[in-house]
């Protein structure tokens, strides 16, 4: 209330905030930026950084935008991150204590940061605002537009009391040039630049430089107070002539000349193409001098780099060197974006046949079905194998027009198929066991690296499928891109189903089901494989009876109509399964488990229709179940021979579980579901009966769930205590399935029954599924395999070189490929970037292979050379600069400077033989030659503390930083002034 | 309706024959009892919505048959499953000691390592107790799994357990996410600084 009435009464004084021309609106606004920065009060830190602090440290930078009229400009803060504040208690600003950009100005701690903002290596400072144009705004180059801002600089660090230094950026950008000004109390400090394209010979050493720095300072002080000096001289090496990069690219071509066999074609190519690291630069630094003690003018300089007390070495690396893996996986991966089927890349003749085989897949299959007398397996050689496929081929194409050179498809396949190379020399199929074992798993392999495959849903790195992919990226890479893919896809798939038609087992796949934690095309060829053991076993069956028993063959077609199948679940079968995955599963195909039947057999127990079995006679007893009789006989209770489930894919089985899901939670929907499942109890109950002649249902509820068998202890009439056992309340529900299926169920062996799984069915449609596949299709599926191999290629390689950084990453690029790989839509974006990180790693473990033969040591040296040695070269991959210990006379140092003299002799005089070269290292330094070119880049710094403008100011801190360069020549000078009575 | 559905979970059932897991799963869905229920054939299926803290999700459970000859078949419905419930009948041992063996069974044929696991002790409002809650919650915890005890018949616990699963498992993202938001590897720091002279400035 009283404040209210205060300022009515004051109505009359008018404070005008408002900014009249745009020139203050811009210095108001700076000043706001400033104080919404909190950049505006007397830090007074008096802690100068320590020592490499600019370098270690993180540095941060806050920016906005800020206008001048309708011109925009960015304000910038960067700003050196401290830890803590460690002098929080000691708050109380002193008077006197010079603004922290001024005292920076001198510390020795931080000079020649290796990576710094150009600013901080000019003025060695740790915090500081710039003004620059907008990004789409022209440069200031007018010198009245210049000192313009300058001034407003001037204007709102003395209003806002801001002590940080602020620059603002005139001429054209490339030229770097700033003008800045940082104020304290009673003291102001002129950041000046001067840049031109030419060193002016007076000032082209450091007497000239001297003589500007101190005209500039205009002390008339006498003596002068010595000037503090250091420099840094840098030498750049390009010419790696003598060490030239150790690695050739593969000779592709004696892939072929070598041995049959093609052991090449495991293996992925590895490393730079070129030499990774392009340049290397020598600082050689002088870090405190002080005048008088060097000479430096434009006769004669002391500043001779072996001698300088520190050096340190930076390597600049090529962008992009070409990189074999990279390459590979790059065209690899590009290959599984393409379109064309393999009939627009080979053309329509080659194809042809293979269509019209697969466009009427269940005329095919009748076909194939039908019984056919098959070749005695014994007659075959594997051998023929490639053989008969190619044979295939060629009837429709000219060996001259084939994609694929004949000598390296030769190689190629038997890389894949080895076995069938093996067979060729002994000659004896029949030996051939199981194709799961390639025989050279150790016990490494079993190691974590083995089962990567689980992790990238890919293969096992000795499977018939990784060894695929491996071929068809080297095919795609060297041996006629897409089309060749295509062509060595297609006798792939010929392969394959020779290998099925005559019963050989497809080499290098784990046996049993599909694994489903592989990629699918590892499930399929297993999946063929199975169809191939199956067809194998029903053969080796029908040849013992076609040998025991000399019996006629029958055509089986009337007994099967006369069979009485279970209707209603054929029929809901029947209903659902048109085209569907469980084809396998129906009634619908006529193929039994085995072909033969004889007829008394059969009729024999379906006309006693189970029911009196006493005369029946048992059949495909695997073994007698945990010493069980029959409940109505002392027959011993038998478990069947069994038909084994059908294997699956995982597409099948997606295709599978959605059908069944589609029949909805209804109870009828359970109901049909259980009828479409009850295949598998059908048969096994069949083979029960086959097996246990006179059974009842209770006899197989006791095998197949004996929980469903109730056993009780009762007393009966004479006192005597007997074991009752009955059915379950839920298997005596009347009409349940259980009951029903065993009302259904026929006497009949597995042997005799029909197939639950049609391994020929099966078998064709993995043929057709894969003869479909387009050359992007096949990169695709084996793309896993791929980034399995890959990254197994990089992890032998990091093993050898040992660097820690790439390690890191190898181990985070199997999680991000696992998380990449696995879902069924795969990001191509982020594949994409991923391939390009472990081309990073490949390029990172060439670097580090070139540094090493570059730095290597000579045997004759101490060992403890070449730990130091190593250790060095390491941390030239990891850090921006390295410092060379023992600068010119350490072991490193030594053989820069050896590098730098075999350049120099190179690019100056003839090659000259090595034993010259050691010659003249024991002569000394006699030669004219330099050891050295003359510096790419001279860096000298000035600085000195000396009162002005007049003699009797305050001492306060002078510095000029200036580069010589080929090109460019530049004073950055910071003149401090005591503006206390001027 | 289907909308404002976060995600569609997989979920399993398994155990040894006569636990109690289609009684479970009836209970849930239609909230009904069938003391006669028939022995389930290979795999059953049933579908509800629920909604755990706010979020929708439904839920596709697949009933598995306990028989060991169906365990052949059963496994290739284990693929792609986010959440799994092992039941076992608090009156019978033997369901409890088969545990381990569903346990591996699982870690056979999930194609993913990182599914929620719940144990289920089923038929509480029996009498004849033959393991007691202590050794349920020692199998679990030595698992790494739920633990609850139910009855289908009672209801006991039975929604709970489900909900529970469903938490479970949305908390863990990367479970039923499909798309991964997983940071890019980092090879290289990225450049410190910026500015005008490109932050990184050596002298050449």
């Amino acid at each position: 209330m009283a404040a209210d009435s205060d300022l009515e009464s004051e109505v009359f004084e008018i404070t005008d905030f408002t900014t009249a021309s745009e020139w203050e609106r811009f210095v108001s606004r700076v000043e706001e930026v400033l104080n919404d920065w909190k950049l505006t009060g007397n830090s007074a830190r008096t802690l100068s950084p320590e020592k490499g602090q600019y370098t270690s440290g993180t540095w941060g930078e806050k920016s906005q935008d800020i206008n001048f009229a309708d011109f925009k400009f960015y304000i910038t803060h960067y700003f050196l991150k401290e830890e803590c504040d460690q002098d929080e208690g000691t708050d109380s600003p002193k008077e006197d204590v010079l603004p922290l950009g001024i005292q920076d100005l001198l510390c020795m701690n931080n000079d020649f940061p290796p990576r710094a903002h150009c600013l901080v290596r000019w003025y060695g400072l740790r915090e500081f605002v710039i003004i620059s144009p907008g990004t789409n705004c022209e440069a200031i180059i007018s010198e009245s537009k210049c000192n313009l801002l300058l001034s407003s600089v001037s204007i709102s660090l003395a209003n806002s009391g801001c002590q940080v230094p602020m620059f603002v950026q005139i001429q054209q950008k490339w030229r770097r040039m700033y003008a800045g000004e940082c104020q304290g109390p009673g003291v102001r400090t002129d950041f000046e630049i001067v840049q031109l394209r030419k060193v002016p010979s007076q000032y082209n050493h450091l007497s000239g430089l001297l003589d500007i720095f101190k005209s500039k300072i205009g002390c008339t002080l006498f003596p002068l107070p010595p000037v503090n000096i250091a420099i840094r001289f840098t030498y750049i090496l390009q010419d790696w002539q003598q060490y030239s990069w150790p690695q050739q690219p593969p000779d592709f071509d004696t892939l072929l000349g070598g041995e049959v066999g093609g052991v090449e074609f495991g293996k992925l190519p590895f490393g730079a193409c070129e030499e990774p690291i392009s340049e290397l630069h020598l600082a050689t630094t002088w870090p405190h001098l002080t005048e008088g003690i060097v000479v430096d003018n434009d006769v004669y300089s002391d500043l001779d780099p072996l001698q300088a007390p520190h050096w340190s070495v930076r390597v600049k690396t090529a962008e992009n060197p070409q990189c074999l893996l990279g390459d590979f996986l790059t065209e690899f991966f590009k290959l599984g974006c393409r379109k064309e089927s393999t009939e627009e890349l080979l053309g329509r003749g080659l194809t042809e046949e293979e269509g019209k085989d697969n466009s009427d897949i269940s005329s095919a299959l009748s076909k194939l079905t039908e019984p056919t007398a098959t070749v005695p397996i014994t007659k075959l050689y594997v051998s023929n194998m490639v053989h008969t496929a190619r044979k295939h081929i060629r009837r429709h194409r000219r060996i001259d027009e084939s994609p694929l050179n004949t000598d390296v498809l030769n190689s190629v396949l038997l890389y894949l198929f080895p076995d069938a190379a093996v067979e060729k020399s002994s000659e004896n199929v029949k030996s051939k066991t199981a194709p799961s074992n390639s025989g050279e798993t150790t016990e490494q392999d079993k190691n974590s690296d083995y089962n990567l495959f689980l992790q990238l849903k890919s293969a096992p790195s000795d499977s018939l499928t990784y060894r695929l992919a491996l071929c068809v990226c080297l095919v795609n890479y060297n041996y006629g891109g897409m089309r060749a893919v295509a062509h060595l896809w297609q006798e792939f798939v010929l392969e394959l189903r020779y290998r099925w038609e005559n019963n050989h087992l497809i080499y290098g796949l784990t046996g049993g089901p599909p694994d489903l934690r592989c990629c699918l095309l590892h499930q399929k060829l297993q999946m063929l494989n199975c169809c191939i053991e199956r067809k194998r076993a029903r053969d080796e069956v029908r040849k013992t009876l076609e040998g025991s028993k000399d019996r006629e063959r029958r055509v089986s077609g009337g007994s099967q109509n006369s069979r009485q199948a279970p209707e209603s679940t054929a029929a809901a079968t029947r209903e659902l399964s048109q085209g569907k995955s469980w084809d396998s599963w129906s009634d619908s195909e006529d193929e039994f488990f085995e072909c033969l039947s004889d007829q008394g057999e059969i009729e024999a127990p379906q006309t006693e229709g189970g029911k009196d079995v006493s005369k029946g006679k048992a059949e495909g007893r695997l073994h007698p179940h945990n010493n069980m009789t029959l409940l109505n006989s002392t027959e011993p209770l038998y478990v069947p021979v069994t038909q084994e489930p059908a294997p699956m894919t995982e597409d099948l089985l997606e295709e599978q579980s959605e059908v069944l899901a589609k029949l909805g939670t209804s109870a009828e929907g359970t109901h049909l579901r259980a009828r479409m499942q009850s295949a598998c109890l059908l048969s096994d109950m069949e083979s029960f009966k086959a097996a246990n002649p006179g059974c009842v249902l209770e006899d197989f509820v006791r095998w197949y769930s004996p929980r469903d068998y109730v056993e009780e202890e009762v007393v009966d009439e004479k006192g005597n205590t007997v074991v009752k056992g009955e059915l379950s309340p839920r298997m005596k529900i009347p009409g349940n399935m259980w009951v029903e299926a065993w009302e259904t169920a026929r006497v009949t062996p597995a042997r005799r029954q029909r197939r639950l799984f049609d391994d020929t069915k099966e078998a064709e449609k993995v043929l057709h599924y894969l003869a479909m596949q387009k050359p992007a299709d096949v990169a695709s599926h084996l793309l896993p395999c791929m980034i399995h191999a890959a990254i197994l290629k990089l992890k032998e390689e990091e093993s050898v070189e040992d660097i820690p950084s790439v390690k890191k990453s190898i181990q985070q690029a199997v999680s991000q490929a696992s998380k990449l790989l696995h879902p069924p839509n795969r990001d191509y974006k982020k594949l994409e970037d991923f391939m390009n990180q472990l081309m990073v790693m490949e390029i990172s473990i060439t670097r580090a292979r070139s540094l090493k033969a570059k730095f290597s040591v000579s045997e004759d040296e101490k060992g403890e050379d070449a730990d130091e040695l190593e250790k060095f070269v390491s941390s030239l991959l990891e850090e921006p600069e390295v410092a060379v210990i023992g600068a010119g006379q350490g072991p490193a140092g030594s053989i820069i400077h050896r590098l730098f003299i075999n350049s120099q002799r190179a690019a100056l005089l003839a090659p000259m033989d090595d034993d010259l070269v050691s010659d003249r290292k024991l002569t000394g330094r006699s030669s004219k030659v330099a050891d050295f070119p003359p510096p790419a880049g001279r860096e000298i710094l000035l600085r000195t503390c000396v009162p002005r403008p007049a003699p009797y100011s305050k001492a306060l801190p002078q510095r000029l930083f200036c580069v010589l360069m080929k090109d460019e020549f530049r004073l950055a000078g910071a003149f401090s002034t005591d503006t206390s009575f001027f | 309706m289907e909308e404002d559905i976060l995600t569609t979970l997989k979920i399993l059932i398994i155990g040894e024959s006569g636990v109690g897991k289609s009684s479970l799963l009836l209970r849930f869905t239609d909230d009904t009892f069938d003391p006669e229920q028939s022995a389930t054939i290979g795999v059953d299926f049933k579908v509800k919505t629920i909604s755990v803290d706010g979020n929708k999700a439904k839920l596709a459970i697949w009933d598995t048959a306990g028989q060991e000859r169906f365990r052949t078949l059963t496994p290739s419905y284990y693929r792609g499953a986010q959440g799994v419930i092992l039941v076992y009948d608090v009156t019978r041992r033997e369901t409890f000691t088969k545990l381990d063996n569903w346990l591996n069974e699982l870690e056979t044929y999930c194609t993913r390592n990182d599914l929620v696991k719940m144990l289920v002790g089923n038929k509480i409002d029996k009498e004849n107790h033959e393991l007691d809650r202590a050794e349920g919650l020692k199998f679990a915890r030595k698992h790494s799994m739920l633990f609850i005890e139910a009855s289908a018949k009672t209801r006991d616990g039975v929604q709970c357990a489900f909900e529970e699963l469903v938490e479970k498992i949305i908390q863990t993202p990367g479970l039923w996410q499909s798309e991964n938001h997983g940071r890019a590897v980092q090879l290289t720091d990225e450049d410190a600084g910026g500015g005008s002279c490109g932050g990184y400035c050596s002298l050449v």
